[in-house]
Order: structure tokens, then C-alpha cells, then sequence
């Protein structure tokens, strides 16, 4: 559950970014001959929610029903005790606290009259919700809009960046710690990372370590007090206000030079371009160095990140990760970009 | 191994039921299901697990990173990678047709998987399930044990870290931070700081701590994966009469509760003796929905599980149940305030799992 800072502020996200974004959601809905738009929250699944209403639940999960017009609506099995929080995250919508909140979206969708509704990633949505919603609202005819929702997140906006900068720092802050010699086990380690995070005002942190990364690239939440190697690697997913980041570091003697070589890459990623290649491309500047493998994630829908496929947009939100081996040794490193920036 | 006890009652169930296999899903928010078939506990994105009656699990997540965790947690089950995790469970299925199968938790399955079940022959399975949730065999009774203490360390943590000028995010800071040092993985907490204005508690929002507040928690931490919780209210300064009398009536009713607890009784029951000493104090309308959420609620693999302890739920108490029993509700005179201890079910009574005194505690102001 998330157990950091949370809270909408207006100077970080201003009601008219929140309604400009919800007027950019009505204009592609109407592209598509939608009525009205479904998007589904939890914890896991908060990004889209959060971007179209500053809210994200700390626990349980809600529905949100954007409309041609009017505020949008959030209905959530959370009681109404809940509410006054949830208002203090959430500057724009109809909040109601209801034990059905599917049943509910489909009543108003048919008081509504909607013909034609589009719903995020509408195969992933919950059961017991869309037997609810589809009920309640039998001649809806639904539409699956994870794609045009994906073409809305492609440019990230000036709050956006600004709440994804927030982020980093706080990330790249936290794992400094890694320098500091305080933690001899990846657990104390862990701790450490994470309560410099929290105490900087992070939503959420996830810190995952390799504790020997000659012996095993592969990163792992832990709270035990397995020795860190020579050689180790930190992963801090972060969130701030909803907005996630990660960075990853190796923690080694000889790493400076790959870690800059990172900074250098991240800075001169373009856009249109697949990020494959301009990887590829760029590890023949490192001595030594071959690429054992490289992902790329961006928050195109419910997922605060996930693998893309795609060649990025110019302004799109990256983050960038890269295993090496120079020298016969393991490296890796993460970090957040905006696509095309330099 | 606590995972394969677990695994070996689900299939024995399974088996018992007439269930070829098993389906379930889990989140970070609802993990439990997943995690009793497969011991794995998902962090980011989702997992749907198959469990077969010979044991063998499959287990589809759809982050890379997941599954590098799960591999690493869980060697003794198959991952699969599937970033379209929906498709590819989907053509599992489709060659277990024939098999009779079970889902948990039914409502949470992804839509287009559910509305095939009739045709999959995939039945909801929920309730079986939860069974086997709510009573636990004596391995889990003793990760949960394990998970008390350091919910008594955690709170010590916490009242160390409550002074004026702090915020409500570095209280919990703090208690993370010891956390994770100390085998503990994940932990729910929710925290109110302040007067008669604090309705219920809530996640962090950057409140900080004047002389006089009242600072509650709810405090869960979690240990191989099962949660127990420990609810303290502390006053910075001196308590005033009105909240240590409040205090006191929490504890009555609590203790009511607790005194009630064992094999055979119903939830409605014990709350029915916690809601009895409010209202024999004039404070029944604070035991309602209005000011209130639960009388207390079940703890396992998920935070805040079945049975809830409210007056009209009639789930029968068994032995090798885990609860925690919490009078938290609001006082006109002072808040929100909360006290609650976890206890394992015995056959004559209840074991208290956490130890932490019953006092409402007083930092320096």
C-alpha cells in the first residue's frame, strides 16, 4: 500500500493542466465516436487516474467515467469517511462512495444515453466490475481505448516533467546512500535508501537489490542481511505525486566511466528513432564494453511503467535501462529521459 | 517449508472439491490468493497463476522485473514472462479445456478471461479459498507471531520518531527504515495526527505534529508474507483527562473484545462485546458507519482480510483463525483515536500476539 506523502497541490499540478489534459481525453473520445470513457484504479494500476485527476489510491481500487461534459465522475467501494481524503488528492471530480461502483457508472451511463463507451485496457478490467458496469448498462456498446489513451501520453506536459523531475531527484538522492559505507547487507541498505526517499516526500518506493552482481544480475526486493559485494547494484522506483521513476546504479570500483557513459546516452536519446539501435550505436563508445541487454519503459496507460515496443514520440517520458559486461564484468544502470530533449 | 505446506493443503482441497486445477490472480494491492498458491509477492503489474492438481504452478507475470523477483523467490514454481498477460493466460486455458477448474478471486480476474468461464468450465472458487486464508496452519500462526514482535519494535520505532515539528511521511520513514533492516518487507500503515478534527486515519499528507496532538497509527508489518497489526494512539505532551478517559474506555471495549475471542464464537460476536461497552457509556452512535469502518478484521497474507468483526457478519470463529481486535473509532471530545492487539484463536480463547503495553502512550511535548 502506499504510505508515502500524499496530497494534490495546486502549485505542482494547477486544476487547468488537470482539465486541459481531461479536454485533450474528450477531443480524442470524440475522434472515436466514444460517449464516454471509462479508466480503472489501484494501486498498481494508478497512472492513468492520476493524470487525469491528481488521485491515487493508497489501498482498494475505484472507477473513473469521463462524459462529453461535467465533472468526471469517481465512484469507489471505499465508505464515505474516506471521501474528505480523497478530496485532498482529487481537485476535480464527483466523488461517490458507493459499495458498487460499476453499478453505478453503467446507471449513469444509460441515464446518460450513452451509445458508444471506451474503456483503458477494457480486457484487463476487473470482473466483478465489468459484469457490474455492463449490467447496469446493457445497450452500451464498449470499446477497448488503451490505444488512444497511449496517443494522449506520448508528450509529457510542464507539471508532468516537473513532478518526474521532483521524482528523480529524490531518487538519485536516495541512492547515494549506496555511497555512504553505512550499510554493510543489502536489508540495512535497502532501509536506508528507502527512508531517504520517504523522508523526501516520496508516494512510493521500491528498492531492489543485487547484493553480488558478479554472481547475479537479477535485482530483488529484500529486507535480509545478505553481505554486499564488491560489485553490487541498486533499483529505486520512486513516486512523487503519482509520477514514477526509476534509477538504477552499479556500485563498483570501475563503474564511473559506464555511469557517464549512461548520462551521455539518456541526454542524446531521439525520438523516432528505435532506442535498439541508438543503444547499439553508442556502446561502441565504451571500451570494452558489450550490451547484454537493454529495456525501455514509459507510463502509456494504468502502469506507472512498462516495456515499450515502439520508437519513442518527441517529449515522450523514457526511462532507460542498460546491462553491459566491460571488461568481462556486470554493469547496469537506469535512469528517466525525455525523449528527443537535447 | 511454509509455501509447500501451503501448496499441499490447496491441492489436497483442490482434490477433496473434484478441482483439476486452480486459477488465481493477485496485485500488490490483493495479493493473497497468489501468494498462498505461489509464495510470490508481486510488487508491479499483475499475476495470474495456475495451479495444477499435482502441485506444479505456473505463474504469468507481466513485468520483466517481476519475474526476475519471482524466479529468484520462487524456484520451485515455472515463471513465464507475459507482458500480454491476458492472451496468454488465456491460451493456457484453452488447453486445459477439458479440466475442471476453480478461479480466486473470481471478481478480480481479468474481464475477457471471466467471461469465458462458463465455456473454460472455470468455476468461482473465492469462498474455497478464503478458507484456507482464514484458517491457518500452526506455520503461518508462527510467521504471523514473528511479524507481531516486530510490529512492537516497529511501534517503538515510531513513538521514538514522534516530536513536535515533524511530519506525518517522516514518522513512517523512520519505521520503514527499520523495517527493512529487519527482515520485513512490506508493512501497511495508516497515521492521523491533531484534535477533535481527525476523523479516521489516513496515508500520509505532510501534516506536522504540534504540542497536545494525538498521533495514531495502524501499524502492519509483514513477515514471509504474512501481515500482523498492532493500533497505538500517543499524545505529544501530557495526556488531558478527557483523552486519558477516552483511552480508557478503548481498552475496556477492546479487552471485551479479546475476552470474547475463541473457537466456536461468531465475529458478530466480539464485536458485539466491544460496541456493548460504548454504548454502556453513552457512546454507541461512535461504534457506527458513520464514525467507524470495522471492530476489527482478519490478518494472514493480506492486511486486512476476512472475517470483518462487525456486528452482522455471522462467520464462525475457528481455532488457527488470526485477528486483530480494534475499537477505533472517533471521541467527540478528543478524535479519532485506536488501540488494537492481534490475536491467534485457541480452542479456549486467544493467544496476544502483540505485547506492546495498552497505555496511551505520552512523547515529550
Amino acid at each position: 500500500m502506499r504510505r508515502g506523502l500524499m496530497g494534490w497541490n495546486a502549485e505542482e499540478l494547477p486544476v487547468a493542466a488537470i482539465e486541459a489534459r481531461l479536454a485533450r481525453l474528450r477531443a480524442a473520445m470524440q475522434g472515436a465516436g466514444l460517449d464516454a470513457f471509462i479508466v480503472y484504479t489501484n494501486n498498481t494500476r494508478p497512472s492513468a487516474v492520476a493524470w487525469l485527476t491528481g488521485f491515487t489510491p493508497y489501498w482498494s481500487d475505484a472507477l473513473l467515467l469521463v462524459s462529453k461534459s461535467g465533472a468526471p465522475v469517481f465512484a469507489t467501494a471505499l465508505s464515505k469517511r474516506v471521501s474528505e481524503w480523497i478530496r485532498t488528492t482529487d481537485p476535480v471530480s464527483e466523488i461517490v462512495n458507493t459499495p458498487q461502483p460499476g453499478k453505478l457508472m453503467g446507471e449513469r451511463l444509460a441515464k446518460d444515453k450513452a451509445k458508444r463507451v471506451g474503456v483503458l485496457e477494457y480486457d484487463m478490467l476487473p470482473a466483478g466490475l465489468a459484469h457490474d458496469v455492463e449490467t447496469a448498462a446493457p445497450a452500451v456498446e464498449w470499446s477497448d481505448g488503451t490505444a488512444m489513451f497511449a496517443a494522449l501520453r506520448r508528450e509529457v506536459d510542464e507539471p508532468e516533467r516537473k513532478l518526474l523531475a521532483k521524482a528523480d531527484a529524490i531518487a538519485v538522492a536516495a541512492l547515494r546512500e549506496a555511497e555512504s559505507g553505512k550499510a554493510k547487507d543489502a536489508g540495512t541498505l535497502a532501509g536506508l535508501i528507502e527512508q531517504s526517499a520517504r523522508l523526501a516526500g516520496a508516494e512510493e518506493a521500491y528498492i531492489a537489490v543485487a547484493p553480488d552482481l558478479a554472481a547475479d544480475r537479477r535485482l530483488n526486493r529484500t529486507s535480509q542481511p545478505t553481505p554486499l559485494a564488491e560489485r553490487f547494484a541498486v533499483r529505486a522506483s520512486i513516486a512523487y505525486k503519482g509520477c514514477w521513476v526509476r534509477r538504477s546504479r552499479t556500485f563498483a570500483t570501475d563503474s564511473a566511466n559506464a555511469d557517464a557513459w549512461l548520462d551521455r546516452v539518456a541526454d542524446s536519446i531521439e525520438a523516432g528513432k528505435a532506442v535498439a539501435e541508438q543503444v547499439a550505436a553508442n556502446v561502441k563508445a565504451l571500451p570494452n564494453a558489450k550490451l547484454a541487454k537493454y529495456t525501455v519503459e514509459s507510463c502509456t496507460g494504468s502502469y506507472p511503467l512498462s516495456a515499450l515496443a515502439s520508437a519513442p514520440a518527441s517529449g515522450q517520458f523514457l526511462v532507460l535501462t542498460v546491462e553491459l559486461t566491460i571488461d568481462g564484468a556486470p554493469w547496469l544502470g537506469a535512469r528517466p529521459l525525455i525523449a528527443g530533449s537535447r | 517449508m511454509i509455501a509447500n505446506e501451503r501448496r499441499k493443503r490447496l491441492t489436497d482441497a483442490m482434490q477433496e472439491s473434484g478441482l483439476d486445477a486452480m486459477l488465481v490472480y493477485g496485485n500488490a494491492w490483493q495479493g493473497d490468493y497468489l501468494r498462498y498458491a505461489t509464495d510470490f509477492g508481486i510488487l508491479e503489474g499483475q499475476g495470474l497463476a495456475i495451479v495444477r492438481g499435482d502441485g506444479h504452478v505456473t505463474l504469468y507475470v507481466d513485468s520483466a522485473l517481476e519475474a526476475d523477483r519471482a524466479a529468484l523467490d520462487c524456484p520451485g514454481i515455472e515463471t513465464v514472462l507475459a507482458p500480454d498477460l491476458t492472451s496468454e493466460v488465456e491460451a493456457a486455458l484453452n488447453r486445459m479445456r477439458n479440466q475442471s477448474m476453480g478461479a480466486a478471486p473470481q471478481r478480480l480476474l481479468p474481464r475477457r478471461i471471466a467471461a469465458r468461464a462458463g465455456e473454460l468450465k472455470i468455476t468461482d472458487e473465492t469462498s474455497f479459498v478464503d478458507r484456507l486464508l482464514m484458517k491457518k496452519l500452526d506455520s503461518e500462526v508462527a510467521a504471523i507471531r514473528k511479524a507481531a514482535k516486530l510490529a512492537d519494535e516497529g511501534y517503538k520505532v515510531f513513538m521514538q520518531a514522534a516530536r513536535v515539528g515533524r511530519a506525518d511521511y517522516e514518522l513512517i520513514a523512520e519505521s520503514e527504515a527499520f523495517f527493512r533492516a529487519h527482515g520485513v518487507d512490506d508493512n501497511f500503515q495508516i497515521i492521523g495526527i491533531g484534535g477533535i478534527e481527525v476523523k479516521g486515519m489516513a496515508p500520509p499528507s505532510g501534516k506536522r505534529i504540534q504540542a497536545g496532538d494525538m498521533v495514531t497509527t495502524e501499524l502492519t508489518p509483514c513477515v514471509d508474507g504474512y501481515y500482523a497489526q498492532i493500533c497505538r494512539t500517543l499524545v505529544v505532551g501530557e495526556p488531558t483527562a478527557e483523552q486519558n478517559g477516552a483511552h480508557a474506555l478503548w481498552r475496556e471495549a477492546m479487552e471485551a473484545g479479546i475476552a470474547t475471542v475463541r473457537d466456536g464464537v461468531t465475529a458478530a460476536d466480539i464485536a458485539k462485546a466491544e460496541n456493548d461497552v460504548f454504548r454502556r457509556h453513552g457512546m454507541g452512535k461512535y461504534t457506527t458507519s458513520e464514525f467507524t469502518r470495522v471492530r476489527g478484521h482478519g490478518m494472514g497474507l493480506f492486511a486486512d482480510s476476512k472475517p470483518h468483526i462487525l456486528e452482522d457478519v455471522t462467520t464462525r470463529i475457528d481455532a488457527g483463525m488470526v485477528l486483530i481486535v480494534h475499537p477505533n473509532t472517533y471521541h467527540p471530545a478528543v478524535g479519532y483515536m485506536v488501540l488494537g492487539d492481534a490475536v491467534a484463536v485457541t480452542k479456549t480463547g486467544c493467544e496476544v500476539l502483540t505485547g506492546t503495553p495498552r497505555e496511551l502512550f505520552s512523547v515529550a511535548g
